[in-house]
């Protein structure tokens, strides 16, 4: 008496023929709730940590300045001295009236420098402005 | 006799279509960035030239003067405090004043010296509108039963006048040498 082996009359397969839709889909999603990565951060920087944090709801009005644990600013692609900031600043302002300016600065970095940078944006009419920090949990 | 030419089957070959599609998503994920700004907001005043400046008289008793030298020690009002206990020290402070008019609410006043820590003035600064959003909620939570964050917009307006947040920057002196 032979024995016959039992298999299953159905196929194994995983259906593929869906899978770059859903793939597709997972773009879409990625391309619509990102942003373009626009710079590259030249300066070494660790935020601070702080509670009473605030979301910038829009992302396109704001404009960072990086300050670097070296005392470096940097203003979109470059670096730049601490005279130009409020030149650049004004032009920023004339083209965006709504901008936020985000300042990115190290932890251990000294108030006089943000101080001066402070000044320069007022000076720029640059007056809405947030500190970047972390959430303390 | 004509025989029927078999056409063969049109078909563009799919398999790979899902590797391309990964491809792109690889592409995506890599040069986007998803994270959200977060930070302590803040208004700058407008700047005025030394010469044109203006002083105006404050009633003492709705400033609050919070001052951080170099060392990252704390002064409220001319009494050393640590930095974490700032929160408790303004909050009452702010309560009183609810329901004052605008023109009598809370000053806060905020100086630092050029040697200052970045970093002690973000705990300052962090303490100072943690004191404003607390009290805030707990308004909030008395008139309307919910949150600030969870009222609507005109709710919002009513709990921004009742508790506006006033921090004022401390014009900064010239260097000492």
């Amino acid at each position: 008496m032979t024995f016959e082996k039992r298999r299953a009359k159905t196929k194994q397969e995983i259906p593929t023929t869906s899978m770059p839709d859903i793939v597709f889909m997972l773009l879409m999603f990625f391309m619509c709730v990102t942003t373009m990565r626009e710079v590259d951060v030249l300066v070494q920087f660790k935020l601070p940590e702080a509670k009473a944090i605030e979301k910038i709801e829009n992302k396109r009005l704001v404009s960072y300045i990086w300050v670097g644990k070296d005392k470096r600013i940097q203003i979109n692609d470059s670096l730049i001295d601490l005279g130009k900031v409020e030149e650049i600043m004004y032009g920023k302002k004339k083209t965006l009236p709504e901008l936020i300016v985000s300042l990115r600065s190290d932890q251990n970095v000294d108030m006089g420098l943000i101080t001066d940078i402070q000044q320069a944006l007022r000076k720029a009419y640059c007056l809405r402005i947030n500190y970047s920090a972390m959430i303390k949990v | 006799m004509i025989k029927k030419r078999k056409i063969p089957d049109a078909e563009i070959p799919t398999a790979s279509q899902a590797d391309l599609a990964f491809l792109l998503l690889l592409f995506f994920l890599v040069s986007t960035v998803i994270d959200v700004d977060t930070g302590l907001g803040l208004t700058l005043p407008e700047y005025v030239p030394p010469d044109q400046q203006v002083e105006v008289k404050v009633d003492p008793s709705r400033m609050a003067a919070v001052l951080v030298n170099e060392n990252g020690e704390v002064l409220v009002d001319n009494n050393i405090e640590p930095v974490f206990r700032i929160k408790d020290i303004l909050k009452p402070r702010i309560e009183s004043k609810i329901n004052l008019p605008l023109n009598k609410k809370m000053i806060v006043s905020l100086k630092t010296d050029r040697k200052t820590v970045y970093n002690v003035y973000i705990a300052a600064l962090d303490q100072i509108k943690q004191a404003f959003f607390e009290v805030r909620d707990e308004y909030s939570n008395g008139k309307f039963g919910r949150k600030f964050n969870d009222l609507n917009q005109e709710q919002q307006e009513d709990v921004k006048n009742a508790v506006p947040i006033i921090i004022s920057l401390a014009e900064p002196e010239l260097i000492k040498k």
